[in-house]
């Protein structure tokens, strides 16, 4: 037992850096209204340009820094796909991943390169788990708070309105293209990010790192909104829940790894995931008043001495 | 409600564990962490496990392994990595790239074993190939690159080829590393080269249509994912007739002509010697040089031989 609790905060760690990264996807999928496929790749970029940087320069600032830039760069390029050439926005995003693809492995030289702790002054490492908690756990309420500001400004606004209602929103005489492109971006920034601060965490970037990445984002979103959706309807809570629905989905990825369930079946356990907390609140929401309904009806016929 | 499916969640694969977990303690306990299925991995594996077990046996101890596996997503290797560490098995065996990076940076005490790894100097970024210097030892599957560009190069085995395409997937860094260096040996002997690099499986069949008519033969490294579509490239190598030489056996048996090949389930069993000698004898494993396979095969594949009127030379066997 105390074997699994001490597994339990490595879970916790990658979990903050997915609820950062599902924080990226919630921002294009809830806020925007648009499936960004981007993510796939601008995940992976985001690792790849920390890498990159830091075995260049060994500084963890500067590559967290041009790892959020590129990625902002990413959404950029999908939402001028999208609102520019007019190309339906799934498909702007697939277009924009599959050249991030080729541009990844132009900037590893590679696939695959490593930026172990023991020789670089990475930011986090898993040789230290404590210290990358507090350091990820800053992180995270920073980029929370900022983010919570910054969708109260008027463009916050606007964005917000441009994902509720396009058609409202530029009778209103909002540039809904122009929000677009913003949110896209930012959200691929935050995505690049996240996958900046995993490549240090891990220590290493890898090609294949971001694969799935859109799954585990959207896994988090949905765990994360049912939880807490009773609680309040807050913008900064609901922001909150998406990472501590990251963090469940995390931990019970390790669970499952750590007693011995076939890996073989981890894919499959991700999907079950998500299609057990969206199921459960259906059932409970058609069956559950059709049961209370019988159960009404028994308790009339019972006192009707039926 | 919500509270309580969170919570079957998170207790039901404990008690699954508790039931199993049960069993008498082993001497040893090894985790071993496998980035993928396919044939030359499991086969690594599969070799070491009855290395130690074989030794273990000798010995009169007992080992237990955790056997798990990361389907292709490099982000499990830490959750695998990590599991070993909070677990503090005895020893970690490391099967292919990110599995080793991944155990690499999650402990500097438990030693690590590493299979599969072509070059370690770029898998840990250190400067040795030789040794690592820390907890972290292990065998190359570094393919004899210098004889398979002989074979290639042999006017006996090929009388009449000119130009050479380099058939292997971009995401993977010790294809590249291989076909570099087969790239030169093969101009340096006088031969014209290009390079046919796929992203994935999806595109190998449009790269060799692409290919269809400019190439003479085909090599193919030892490149995972060109393994694990063998068959469409036999599907097209084979009506086109184009002879390929493969980097490994597996490959050779689907879609080759000649290989000379490295055998991952020797390579799992040098490396399950190696944690004998770590756990038994214990062996400083910061100075235990990586490995190799010393006694590559010589192989043809007879089928694909005989379509196209190819004499295996002498001194090969045939696949079985």
């Amino acid at each position: 037992m105390i074997e699994y609790l001490s597994s339990l905060p490595n879970a916790l760690a990658l979990g903050i850096i997915w609820g950062l990264m599902a924080i990226g996807i919630y921002i294009t999928y809830k806020i925007l209204d648009i499936p960004d496929l981007t993510v796939d790749g601008s995940f992976a970029t985001g690792g790849a340009i920390c890498a990159i940087t830091m075995v260049q320069m060994n500084n963890w600032g500067l590559s967290l820094l041009f790892s959020f830039l590129i990625g902002l760069a990413c959404g950029l390029v999908t939402g001028l796909l999208h609102t520019l050439l007019g190309i339906p926005a799934i498909l702007a995003g697939i277009l924009t991943q599959l050249t991030l693809w080729s541009i990844n492995l132009k900037i590893l030289d590679g696939a695959n390169i490593s930026v172990n702790a023991t020789q670089y002054h990475t930011l986090l490492s898993l040789f230290d788990i404590p210290n990358a908690l507090w350091k990820l756990g800053i992180i995270i309420a920073l980029i929370i708070g900022f983010l919570y500001l910054f969708f109260g400004t008027e463009l916050g606004c606007a964005i917000r309105a441009t994902g509720n209602n396009p058609k409202m929103s530029n009778a209103q005489g909002i540039n809904t293209k122009r929000n677009i492109v913003i949110g896209l971006s930012i959200s691929n920034g935050l995505v690049a990010l996240a996958g900046a601060l995993f490549a240090q965490y891990q220590g290493f970037a890898d090609i294949k790192m971001g694969s799935g990445a859109i799954v585990i984002g959207l896994c988090s979103i949905v765990i994360g909104s049912i939880i807490f959706s009773k609680i309040a309807r807050n913008f900064a809570v609901r922001l909150i829940s998406v990472v501590f629905g990251a963090i469940i989905y995390s931990i019970i990825y390790q669970t499952a790894v750590f007693f011995d369930l076939d890996t073989d079946l981890l894919k499959m356990l991700a999907a079950l995931i998500v299609a057990i907390f969206l199921g459960v609140p259906y059932l409970r929401r058609t069956y559950g008043l059709k049961f209370k309904k019988w159960k009404e009806n028994r308790k009339m016929r019972l006192k009707d001495g039926k | 409600m919500k509270k309580k499916t969170l919570l079957t969640l998170l207790v039901a694969p404990m008690l699954i564990g508790a039931a199993t977990g049960c069993e008498a303690k082993a001497d040893f306990t090894i985790g071993i962490s496998q980035l993928v299925r396919h044939a030359a991995l499991d086969a690594a594996t599969n070799g070491f496990m009855s290395a130690v077990k074989e030794g273990m046996k000798e010995a009169g101890k007992t080992v237990k392994f955790l056997k798990k596996n990361a389907s292709g997503d490099s982000s499990n290797c830490v959750v695998i990595a990590n599991t070993f560490v909070s677990k503090n098995v005895d020893l970690i065996m490391a099967n292919a790239t990110p599995a080793l990076q991944a155990a690499a940076n999650s402990t500097l005490e438990i030693p690590i074993l590493g299979t599969s790894i072509t070059d370690y100097a770029s898998a840990l970024k250190i400067d040795s190939s030789e040794v690592t210097k820390r907890n972290i030892s292990g065998t190359s599957d570094l393919a004899p690159l210098d004889e398979q560009a002989e074979m290639i190069l042999d006017k006996n085995i090929f009388p009449s080829i000119s130009k050479v395409g380099l058939l292997y997937c971009s995401a993977e860094t010790n294809s590249l590393f291989q076909v570099e260096r087969v790239e030169k040996l093969l101009q340096d002997g006088g031969l014209a080269t290009t390079r046919l690099s796929f992203s994935d499986s999806n595109d190998i069949s449009s790269v060799l249509n692409k290919a269809k008519g400019s190439v003479d033969l085909i090599y193919i490294p030892t490149d995972n994912t060109a393994a694990s579509c063998a068959d469409t490239i036999a599907g097209f190598v084979r009506p086109n007739k184009i002879p390929v030489v493969a980097g490994e056996e597996g490959l050779c048996a689907k879609c080759g002509v000649l290989t000379l090949s490295i055998n991952y389930n020797t390579l799992g069993q040098v490396t399950g010697q190696m944690a004998l000698e770590v756990l038994l004898n214990n062996a400083d494993i910061s100075n235990m040089k990586i490995r190799y396979d010393s006694n590559p095969q010589k192989k043809y594949n007879e089928t694909i031989c005989q379509e196209l009127g190819i004499t295996p030379p002498e001194g090969y066997t045939k696949i079985a």
